[in-house]
């Protein structure tokens, strides 16, 4: 093996630039500017490049926060020899911005609902799966199956994008005492002034807007014609007479809300203290009032209406790939952390630790009681709900919501 | 040659650090505002149909309106607070002083998403100011329940510590000797303050109130925790383009009328002072 030249060998060589050899080390002001710019210029970029080939050392996921788990994530970690790097967001659009905006180049897994990952597919933004990579799906309620859920499979190819892991509408939960259920039962009693002051809803634009959308549309008796584009009723997709009439309803809305929460945490409170009877929500809250009124912390008895008379919203929440991810090893990873993340065990843990309903089969894993109140009896209702969806027109939404908020 | 190099140095790494955060940013700002956005995709079609709907939209102008009295109504209440404190500071402070206004910044060692957060639990339903009140059998107080009163309080509770630091240091520069030759002359301790301290001090205080004033002009976290249904200010509405929404373009164009505003309101302000009279002395000798 030849060893090494020293660098005070190289150092020494001969100078003779002026014609006069020189010995010893000499240095040139521009050659160290040179090799600090070009030491810079590899620093900065190391953390970016690395041969397609090699061994994945970093998983980067967006989704959102309540489904991570630290002690999955750290075995994973541990077995993978990979950090898992995650960045949150809240809700579908935020991500959509990230991906649009160079996000397919800053992360490998992305999390969306609804229609959404279709929206991320046909934009080229997330990438085919292969589910014979993915053991865990055959645990997959079989209306979540490729064969029967249809919005994670393209239609012109057959090709699978997403795998879904769990699922809920966005029904409304209620204090029993204050409130009936055949009221609870409507989209109308979150606009019912004999509630006034004691109602709160989210902060999401979309869903409010969607929401009232049902109604509008049931009271005006468009919900069941023919639709302008030919397709079935969908409330992100309204006229501009449905939206004016959502407009209309959202601004006598305001009146009657205590607050538009901002986190499940808030929205906890209001119910618990009996500031705010009902609200529209994920169920996670409803969920842990129940476990709250079981261990006795609380009295008060909460329902929740999964889906309204008038119909309601829901979401399947999925795991998607991001399109910047290359065939091979970084695939493999990301399909097998998906894979780790819907097992039954982890499933479970996810469940208890989020309040949703799972997409996997639990049941075996689970009490009657857990059953019943992660509805797994009840995925079938899913096709009565209408998707999460990207609105028609952002910008005639987005005009609706500012002039209620202004008015 | 040393010294040209230094003052190159010192010079011209804020002025490269100024022009790439700040001079660009805003610049791309300006661009994208005369852009358009569909459904999430920018368009590069140059229009001004943002500034458009910016000023015939009716519901943006309403945001600005209120946020324009909600950030002079927080920063003339931090005016009125901030003086006393630092005054008493100033005066029976002693050799705690440098303390006593560090105390002030203790709130800035949390975040500022904590701190309303923490004060949405104080003013709230299940706050300690209702719990008490429910406690000893009376009604809970609405009005600080999601309003823009509690909006005035949070940005209040936000920005109050900048103005005491301020109105501090400037009376800390200040020399009391005036206040007692104003008074060897007669003037009662009213009389010096009107016509001494606070005039002298004016260019301090209208600092504090610039400080207070711009950021509550885009304030977003205190009205969306602490507002409610009817609290939405300029900022709040102009996160939510960037954000849900992404009608980035409008956004853009917002950011820009803001950034306008807020030089309108710094130059009204100025225009109307007398800043050598004010203790400034950063125009020179007259």
């Amino acid at each position: 093996m030849k060893p090494l030249q020293p660098i005070s060998a190289a150092a020494s060589t001969p100078d003779i630039q002026d014609g006069t050899p020189r010995t010893g080390i000499s240095v040139d002001r521009r050659d160290v500017l040179k090799t600090i710019a070009a030491g810079a210029l590899v620093t900065l970029a190391a953390p970016y490049v690395r041969p397609a080939s090699a061994a994945p050392s970093q998983l980067r996921a967006l989704m959102w926060e309540g489904y991570l788990l630290p002690d999955v994530i750290a075995a994973f970690e541990e077995k993978h020899g990979v950090k898992f790097a995650p960045t949150f967001f809240d809700g579908n659009s935020e991500a959509y911005n990230k991906l649009r905006v160079g996000g397919t180049k800053d992360f490998d897994l992305v999390q969306a609902d609804g229609f959404w990952p279709s929206l991320y597919y046909r934009e080229k933004l997330i990438r085919d799966v292969d589910y014979a990579k993915i053991p865990a799906t055959e645990h997959l309620f079989p209306v979540f199956k490729p064969a029967e859920f249809k919005l994670l499979t393209d239609a012109a190819t057959g090709v699978d994008f997403g795998v879904p892991f769990c699922w809920g509408s966005y029904g409304i939960t209620y204090n029993t005492a204050e409130m009936p259920a055949d009221k609870a039962n409507s989209i109308a009693c979150l606009f019912d002034p004999a509630y006034a002051g004691r109602l709160s809803t989210s902060a999401r634009f979309e869903e409010n807007i969607a929401l009232a959308g049902i109604l509008v549309a049931t009271r005006m008796g468009t919900i069941d014609k023919p639709r302008p584009n030919g397709k079935p009723f969908n409330p992100y997709d309204l006229t501009d007479e449905e939206l004016a009439g959502v407009e209309k309803l959202l601004i006598e809305q305001k009146a009657l809300l205590l607050t538009r929460y901002q986190d499940n945490a808030t929205l906890a409170q209001l119910l618990e203290s009996g500031a705010v009877i009902a609200a529209p929500e994920f169920a996670q809250v409803y969920r842990q009032l129940l476990a709250k009124k079981a261990k006795g912390e609380i009295d008060t008895t909460f329902a929740h209406t999964l889906v309204p008379r008038e119909g309601g919203l829901g979401w399947v929440d999925t795991w998607l790939v991001s399109s910047g991810v290359p065939d091979g090893a970084m695939l493999d990873v990301c399909q097998s952390f998906i894979d780790t993340m819907i097992t039954p065990e982890t499933m479970k843990k996810i469940a208890l630790a989020s309040g949703c309903s799972t997409t996997i089969d639990i049941r075996s894993l689970s009490t009657p009681e857990e059953q019943a109140l992660y509805l797994m009896d009840r995925t079938g209702e899913l096709s009565k709900m209408y998707m999460f969806d990207q609105p028609s027109s952002t910008e005639k939404w987005e005009r609706v919501w500012s002039r209620m908020q202004a008015a | 040659m040393r010294r040209r190099w230094a003052a190159a140095l010192l010079l011209g790494v804020p002025t490269v650090f100024l022009l790439a955060l700040f001079v660009v940013p805003l610049l791309s700002m300006v661009v994208l505002s005369f852009w358009r956005t569909e459904n999430y995709h920018i368009v590069q079609e140059w229009n001004v149909g943002n500034y458009v709907t910016l000023a015939t939209g009716g519901a943006y102008v309403t945001f600005l309106i209120r946020s324009l009295v909600m950030a002079g109504v927080v920063s003339l209440v931090s005016i009125l607070i901030a003086w006393p404190v630092s005054y008493a500071i100033i005066l029976y402070g002693g050799r705690y002083r440098l303390l006593l206004t560090l105390a002030f910044a203790v709130p800035f060692l949390t975040g500022e998403v904590l701190r309303v957060i923490a004060l949405q639990g104080l003013l709230g339903p299940l706050g300690l100011i209702n719990a008490v009140l429910m406690a000893l059998g009376s009604a809970p107080l609405r009005f600080i329940m999601y309003t823009n009163v509690a909006s005035a309080i949070g940005l209040v509770y936000l920005y109050l510590p900048i103005v005491v630091t301020v109105i501090y240091l400037s009376l800390l520069n200040f020399d009391a000797r005036l206040i007692d030759a104003a008074k060897i002359f007669g003037a009662s301790p009213l009389r010096a303050f009107v016509e001494v301290t606070w005039p002298l001090n004016l260019f301090g205080t209208l600092i504090g109130f610039a400080l207070c004033f711009i950021p509550c002009l885009s304030a977003t976290l205190a009205p969306r925790f602490l507002g409610g249904p009817n609290g939405t200010l300029y900022g709040m509405a102009m996160a939510q383009q960037f954000g849900e929404s992404g009608t980035w373009a409008l956004g853009a164009a917002m950011g820009v009328v803001l950034f306008l505003t807020s030089i309108v309101a710094v130059l009204l302000v100025g225009m109307r002072v007398n800043l050598r009279r004010t203790g400034f002395t950063g125009l020179g000798r007259g």
